[in-house]
């Protein structure tokens, strides 16, 4: 039961339980980023292994790249939105946005 | 080779999860960057070669730039920093366990020394023409997003009227 | 075949051409005529689906495969895939976004925003993801619908906007995420991503490591798709997201992109999964409780965006249950749901910009006594709720009726039961808007309210008549497709 895939797998779970965990607990806006990146690096380990496991190598590097230049741009996104309230509000707290009820 | 893997792992998760814990932001952005940096040797060791070079330099690179640039456009005082997080309660346990536990699961791994199992023939194909010739659906969502990417800085970043 | 390859390049490369025409042109030449190029890429889009259905039916062919830029002519794999049900999907993207360009001519100040750029980069990836035929290549539309819609909340730079777009967009990376870790799962078995390399036989019975991670691939992406579709108990971002956003913007993000990244996405699950009872029993879980769950939310709201999106919640419920049946009427009816879904919530959003426009306020409070003021307003949303409540003869009874017969008759009565009863509750809502807003007394500042005219006069009207027409013609849809043996 214990092999290389299985601790790779259980490695990257615990790799997207820290990244969500992040993102849900902090207070500072740009803190989610990296909760973002954090998962985004689990899940990259794991399309890699899966090419691994099922010899198609290249076609998992072109998912990874894809996967890659995504996270760029959301993480552009996610900055510029960061800096749009900051300039509204003067500091980065998420515990500023009450404007919308739940 | 599995040996690398393996440490590669635990430095990994370790990087990983101080990233997370870490107070300041300047650190956290470090620490994200040498978690990449050692995603991509585990990368390289398993042969892909093409994904390993593209995420050290964008992932480890470039995110961190935009990354600091977005903490120096928000100038934030180290003392506010600290404030911030003075009263938040933190589960300190929760990382260490996570730590803890991949740690002890590594070095169960080295002790036992387990290699790498490949069950499947690899097949022979070169990742230039997989990437160009069948995946272009992939290609035409990657050229919109980062048009949405230009468009996004030019709308979000503008320095027009300020409202207060 | 000429026409179909044409077509189907169409809808991807027209929304690109308009971007490049609206850079390229003089500023203010398209200031003033912004919307002539987008109501023109709406309306060409729309044609080409009805012309492409007519085509692909007179010659019976069931989908077309075609690529884009000639690269099959290097390896023989087509990349896009045209299909009945994409073509209904794609007219319904034509007819959404047409409406929304009719609001937006009064509602938005094209000079401070990119609304053209961004309203074409939305169309490239919804049309991109329903041609798709790679489950990954799914992924990537999904999130240039993703991304597209966070910087179309957030393009005024208001309060409002740039929270909901926070909150929207904290969500939504999770359930990318979820579906990448699935897809990657998946991968771990089957060597690639493409629809015809899948197959269906995908688990097997043997407890190994493989059957496990083919689980937890299905559960993730179905919470991914969920998430995005805005099912209880992932729907917490919805109201949010769309009150906060523009008129014009919410009436996409309601009236289509809901549907076509949540819904889209468990319809491709279930042409692979389909067959597997717990996939059927999980997604009428899902649905009877979003059913039930929307419509109480929704009626203890009392802004009046708010209670339409939590009937959207509602409505995606439905569109669940009719799925889960796992047979080809419940894809039918699930399918007919997304088009009539279309068109009252679109409704429902113009008559809410058009009291937005002449009374300056969407809290229900503080309305009443309307219907003398603004006859065609009244008129147009009691014929959108009738059709939401599913009355006949208009087009929400009939994919009502479609679904529950479906649930019916895969085995669900108690489920079909729930659906009926749950029209109940979808009513009580309804009424109490226009109760709140339309009859009873008005008050003083609204005693100078006028009719609103115009652009989103004219939407109204035009959806309000697509309505009535599509639920009196619907009996010639159903022995249209009875001759072609789907019912």
């Amino acid at each position: 039961m214990l092999n290389f895939q299985t601790i790779m797998l259980f490695v990257g779970f615990l790799m997207i339980i820290a990244g969500c965990y992040c993102m849900i607990r902090t207070y500072h806006m740009l803190k989610i980023i990296i909760g973002i990146e954090v998962a985004m690096k689990a899940v990259t380990m794991f399309l890699i292994l899966a090419g691994y496991m099922n010899g198609h190598m290249g076609l998992a590097q072109a998912y990874v790249i894809t996967a890659i230049v995504i996270e760029v741009i959301v993480a552009v996104v996610f900055a510029g939105v960061t800096i749009g309230l900051y300039k509204k509000y003067g500091n980065m707290d998420i515990r500023n946005l009450t404007e919308l009820k739940g | 080779m599995a040996t690398i893997i393996y440490i590669s792992l635990a430095f990994l998760l370790i990087f990983c999860v101080m990233a997370v814990m870490s107070h300041s932001l300047l650190k956290s952005a470090i620490y994200l960057a040498l978690a990449s940096a050692t995603l991509g040797v585990i990368l390289y060791v398993l042969g892909a070669y093409w994904a390993a070079v593209i995420e050290v330099s964008v992932c480890s690179g470039l995110i961190t730039v935009i990354f600091i640039s977005a903490i120096s456009l928000s100038k934030i005082k180290k003392e506010e920093v600290q404030k911030l997080y003075s009263d938040k309660k933190r589960m300190w346990f929760l990382p260490v366990m996570l730590i803890v536990v991949g740690v002890a699961l590594i070095v169960l791994a080295l002790a036992n020394d387990l290699s790498l199992t490949n069950t499947a023939e690899k097949v022979t194909e070169d990742f230039r023409e997989i990437f160009w010739n069948t995946r272009q659906a992939d290609i035409i969502g990657q050229i919109v997003t980062i048009l949405i990417g230009g468009i996004a800085v030019f709308v979000l970043f503008r320095d027009d009227e300020d409202k207060k | 075949m000429n026409y179909l390859n044409y077509a189907g390049e169409a809808f991807l490369l027209i929304p690109l051409s308009a971007i490049f025409l609206n850079n390229i042109c003089n500023k203010r030449f398209i200031e003033k005529h912004f919307h002539i190029l987008t109501g023109a890429v709406a309306l060409l889009q729309m044609i080409a689906a009805v012309f492409a259905f007519y085509i692909m039916d007179a010659n019976q062919m069931l989908n077309f495969d075609f690529s884009v830029f000639g690269s099959s002519k290097i390896t023989g794999i087509e990349l896009f895939d045209i299909n009945p049900v994409s073509l209904v999907f794609l007219f319904c993207i034509g007819m959404v976004a047409f409406v929304s360009v009719m609001i937006s001519i009064r509602t938005i100040d094209v000079k401070k925003g990119s609304y053209v750029n961004l309203l074409m980069t939305l169309l490239i990836g919804m049309n991109g993801m329903v041609m798709v035929s790679d489950l990954f290549s799914l992924y990537v539309f999904l999130d240039v619908i993703g991304i597209s819609s966070f910087v179309m909340i957030a393009m005024f730079r208001s309060r409002k906007g740039l929270e909901g777009s926070i909150k929207y967009l904290i969500i939504s990376e999770i359930a990318s995420i979820f579906i990448l870790m699935g897809l990657s799962f998946i991968s771990m078995k089957t060597g690639s991503l493409s629809f015809k390399d899948i197959g269906r036989n995908l688990l097997t019975n043997t407890f190994e490591l493989q059957t496990i991670l083919i689980y937890a691939a299905i559960i993730l992406m179905i919470a991914g798709f969920s998430i995005k579709a805005g099912i209880v108990p992932f729907h917490s971002w919805l109201p949010d997201a769309h009150q906060s956003a523009d008129t014009s913007i919410s009436v996409l993000l309601s009236g289509i992109v809901i549907k076509i990244a949540g819904i889209y996405g468990i319809y491709v699950l279930t042409n692979i999964f389909g067959g597997i009872k717990a996939y059927q029993v999980s997604l009428a879980g899902l649905g009877i409780i979003s059913v039930v769950v929307g419509a109480l939310l929704a009626a203890c709201q009392s802004h009046f965006k708010r209670i339409v999106a939590y009937s959207s919640v509602s409505q995606m419920g439905y569109i669940l249950l009719g799925l889960s049946t796992g047979s080809t009427l419940g894809i039918v009816g699930a399918v007919a749901h997304v088009f009539s879904h279309a068109a009252f919530k679109s409704t429902l959003f113009t008559n809410a910009a058009a009291i937005h426009e002449q009374t300056g306020t969407l809290e229900i409070d503080e309305m009443g006594g309307l219907q003398s003021r603004m006859p065609v307003t009244a008129f147009s949303s009691t014929i959108a709720f009738l059709s939401t409540a599913g009355i006949p003869p208009f087009a929400g009874f009939w994919s009502k009726l479609l679904i529950v017969m479906a649930l019916w008759g895969s085995g669900n009565q108690i489920l079909a039961g729930f659906a009926l009863c749950a029209s109940i509750l979808t009513s009580a809502y309804f009424l109490r808007l226009q109760k709140k807003v339309f009859f009873g007394k008005t008050p003083e500042h609204l005693s100078s309210v006028t009719e609103v005219t115009g652009s989103i006069k004219f939407a109204e009207i035009l959806l309000t008549a697509v309505t009535c027409i599509v639920g009196v013609l619907f009996p010639l849809i159903i022995i249209f497709l009875h001759s072609r043996g789907l019912i």
